[in-house]
């Protein structure tokens, strides 16, 4: 799969991608002379799934709503489905599920009614209770089915929407953060879920609040001030965080500054390294899997016994501090 | 599954939830049921149709022709809306009694009535009250012109009661006179030229005599046969009676006649005085209250039933109900689904402005029939509504008044962006509806062009049609009942055309 590299200017080129379900090109959304959404561009693989993080207000909404035909772009264009949003069939509707960022159902209505409503907007089938039982059932729901929504959680109602977003079994899935509210139990189960979609063909666009949750995807947009400043796998976006991979590397005896200098200068080393004990230090390289056996030569020619080499997965979250950093160090 | 079954699926997706949000308040459901029959219910038991009563204070003026009795008197002509407070000379003390509401009217006699009338000029009573009620000040107005009505009728009373007390000495006159003339007729017959001349001298005098009176008594006589039509009016006058009388008698006496003439105009003289004689004992026989007030009016109605007040408003406030609850549950529907944010979803749905609008029209046109069932079963078996007509042209005006409501509430819905927005237009609504539908005034009162609004309400048609069917028991005016369908479709197009824009449109 190709993906999307930085050009000099620090601006990522959409790179065509195979037989992708939506595609993005220079889509601008203003309001009233703002910019929410500015020159974003990008490819949605069919069958994967596809985060969209940043921090609030980054302009992932708008970017759903665009891509649903909930917005019109101001400029750029939209395909999904090879169509247009604005001009989306009913069919070519009832192929997307869209749950949105609030609960957007009705208060009065009980956890059933609102998810039969939903799948009657859908058209479902009148012997369609078999299939809302299973929504409830997955959602945990089940039990509180007789209940007013409005006497519900805040994360009940979340998964009450996802149900009414999943309930017709659509193609491509918008998720405007469905995480939000869950507790990790079930975050961890509709992460196993949206997978189990995924492998039956669905795509899934997602943003999430919880950058952790990035590793899920397949694909990753990083989108800050309504610019995307990146999309790449989640390792890759690692790689592009630090300028290369983390390696945690172990001795057994404390390094000294000649070792640590002579460390610096290996060709394959980034200059920032990190101790991290007396007898460690977090070295970035260019590619783990192929600089560790040169670490290790080095390592012998030096007379320092290694303890442990291994590759350092940063969280998301550092992944991500780090990544705003760099924007904002980049202006 | 074919996409028109899809359709009716996602349309009925409305009916449900629009109906179960409903049944979820009982307590507005109750409060739309109760409230107007209760009002209603209140209404009828307590509305006295009665005339405002107003207690009148009179002020004398010094040397007054007319008594207090006879001001009470023409009070109490006028009828149970004037009461005699009493009488004062002293306008200022009578003003402020008027003033701190010890009395409701002051009536002040005219400065030297006679005097103003006999300068050819209308004497004029003063009424002061302190309305500003326009309909009261126009009652007032109203009762002044009934009061002095009654007022002119007593002095022509009295005058008529006075004719007659000298129809008495007239019919002696009368008497004399036909002696004369009988003496007259025989001193002719036998040539008696000096009999004759003194009969005739005396019958002059006895013909004078009687004309003084008789010109004016039988003057009313023949005035009220005048007003009677042309069989009575044909019959000769008095006057012209007295006036042949007159010159029979003068031209009694001249040479030329042949003594046959002579008795010829003897002959039409007695009959003059017998004709005479009858006009006055005709005039005597009459009543002098009928003979200054001959004419009294009676009202009948060809409906077939007279409604009470209440009754006759039930059905209005029935229409405008209806309307009120259409509107309001129109305004709000929309508006709120924006609110809730639920059109986003509808956006990206296959839902379709049609699908939308046509189940939200089915859910209130059911809600609202289920609500006009009860409260007209309520008004009809319970506040003895008189319902004459037909059950299904009621049951069609009451679908198409609903559904003309539904129209302008759902398009009162979609160009507000707030609850309190709507409720407001839906306010405005109701307003307009009380002043301009007919509900407390007829149209007839209205400015041509302002009937316009008038017309664009259905409440102004589903009174006109509830009130012909129910109280006339007729069929309904086929015209209008299509003139509000009509509306009502042209409502729902706008509707439709505002609902695609909002659900298909992007921002």
């Amino acid at each position: 799969m190709t993906l999307i590299s930085p050009t000099e200017t620090g601006q990522p080129q959409p790179v065509l991608v195979k037989d992708s379900i939506i595609s993005a090109r220079h889509l601008t959304k203003k309001f009233g002379g703002e910019f929410a959404v500015e020159d974003v561009s990008f490819d949605v693989p069919r069958a994967s799934i596809f985060g969209f993080i940043g921090p609030s207000g980054s302009g992932k909404t708008t970017t759903i709503r665009l891509l649903t035909g909930v917005y019109t772009p101001s400029e750029g264009d939209v395909s999904v489905i090879d169509r247009s949003p604005a001009h989306f069939s009913q069919r070519e509707r009832a192929l997307l599920g869209y749950m949105p960022q609030l609960f957007v159902l009705y208060p009065t209505l009980t956890v059933w009614e609102n998810l039969n409503f939903a799948a009657s907007l859908y058209g479902m089938g009148l012997f369609r209770g078999k299939r809302l039982a299973e929504a409830l059932k997955f959602v945990e729901l089940y039990d509180h089915r007789g209940k007013l929504a409005r006497n519900i959680s805040g994360g009940m109602q979340r998964r009450l929407s996802l149900a009414a977003t999943l309930v017709h079994d659509p193609q491509l899935i918008f998720l405007d953060e469905p995480t939000a509210g869950i507790d990790p139990v079930l975050r961890r189960k509709f992460w196993d879920h949206f997978r189990e979609l995924k492998a039956q063909g669905r795509t899934i666009f997602i943003t999430t609040q919880y950058v952790s949750e990035a590793d899920n995807c397949d694909l990753v947009g990083v989108q800050n001030n309504g610019r995307l400043l990146l999309v790449d796998t989640p390792q890759g976006i690692r790689h592009r965080a630090y300028g290369g991979d983390m390696v945690d590397f172990r001795t057994d005896q404390p390094f000294d500054f000649e070792a640590e200098a002579s460390l610096r200068s290996l060709p394959f080393v980034r200059a920032k390294t990190v101790r991290t004990g007396p007898d460690s230090m977090r070295i970035i390289v260019n590619q783990a899997s192929s600089d560790t056996p040169q670490l290790m030569a080095w390592a012998q020619r030096q007379n320092i016994q290694v303890k442990t080499v291994e590759e350092y997965m940063p969280p998301f979250e550092d992944v991500f501090v780090e990544l705003m950093r760099t924007e904002v160090k980049n202006g | 599954m074919g996409n028109f079954f899809r359709g009716i699926v996602r349309s009925s997706a409305f009916i449900r939830k629009e109906i179960f949000e409903i049944l979820r308040q009982p307590r507005l459901v109750a409060t739309l049921v109760l409230g107007p029959f209760l009002i209603l219910f209140i209404f009828g038991i307590g509305y006295r149709d009665q005339p405002t009563v107003l207690r009148t204070l009179f002020v004398a003026q010094p040397n007054s022709a007319i008594s207090p009795q006879q001001i009470e008197t023409s009070v109490k002509s006028v009828g149970s809306q004037l009461t005699y407070a009493g009488s004062t000379a002293n306008l200022d003390d009578a003003l402020n009694r008027l003033r701190h509401g010890q009395v409701d009217l002051v009536v002040v006699e005219p400065v030297d009535a006679v005097s103003t009338i006999k300068s050819n000029q209308q004497a004029v009573f003063t009424f002061y009250h302190e309305e500003i009620d326009p309909v009261q000040v126009t009652y007032i107005s109203y009762l002044g012109w009934l009061f002095v009505g009654e007022v002119n009728q007593e002095v022509l009373r009295a005058f008529a009661v006075q004719g007659q007390k000298e129809a008495v000495n007239l019919h002696a006159s009368l008497q004399d006179a036909h002696q004369n003339l009988s003496d007259m007729r025989q001193a002719v017959q036998s040539g008696d030229q000096v009999v004759a001349q003194q009969k005739q001298q005396q019958l002059i005098g006895n013909v004078d005599a009687v004309s003084l009176g008789v010109a004016t008594s039988l003057g009313l006589l023949d005035s009220l046969k005048q007003a009677q039509g042309t069989a009575a009016a044909n019959a000769n006058p008095p006057q012209n009676t007295l006036t042949d009388l007159q010159q029979n008698i003068s031209q009694l006496g001249t040479s030329t006649d042949t003594t046959d003439q002579r008795l010829a105009r003897i002959d039409k003289m007695d009959k003059d005085l017998t004709d005479l004689d009858a006009q006055l004992t005709e005039f005597k026989s009459i009543d002098p209250s009928i003979i200054v007030s001959p004419f009294r009016n009676k009202t009948k109605s060809i409906a077939n039933i007279q409604p009470t007040t209440a009754e006759f408003f039930a059905l209005a406030v029935l229409a405008l109900l209806l309307q009120h609850l259409a509107v309001t549950f129109a305004a709000l529907s929309i508006v709120r689904e924006r609110n809730v944010g639920t059109m986003e979803l509808f956006r990206v749905s296959p839902l379709s402005a049609a699908e939308a609008l046509i189940g939200k029209y089915l859910s209130y046109m059911l809600f609202g029939s289920v609500i006009a069932a009860i409260l007209s079963a309520l008004l009809i078996f319970t506040l003895h509504v008189p319902m004459l007509g037909n059950w299904w042209y009621f049951a069609l005006v009451i679908a198409a008044v609903l559904f003309s409501s539904l129209g302008i509430g759902f398009a009162i819905s979609i160009i507000s962006q707030t609850d309190s927005q709507a409720v407001q237009y839906s306010m405005i609504i109701l307003l307009a509806s009380v002043f301009f539908s007919g509900f407390i005034m007829s149209l007839d009162m209205l400015w041509a062009p302002v009937k316009v609004i008038s017309w664009l309400l259905p409440t102004t048609y589903g009174t006109l049609l509830l009130r012909n069917i129910a109280l006339r028991g007729a069929d309904p005016n086929w015209g209008l009942l299509a003139a509000l369908i009509a509306l009502g479709l042209v409502l729902m197009l706008i509707s439709w055309q505002l609902m695609r824009r909002l659900i298909t449109t992007s921002e």
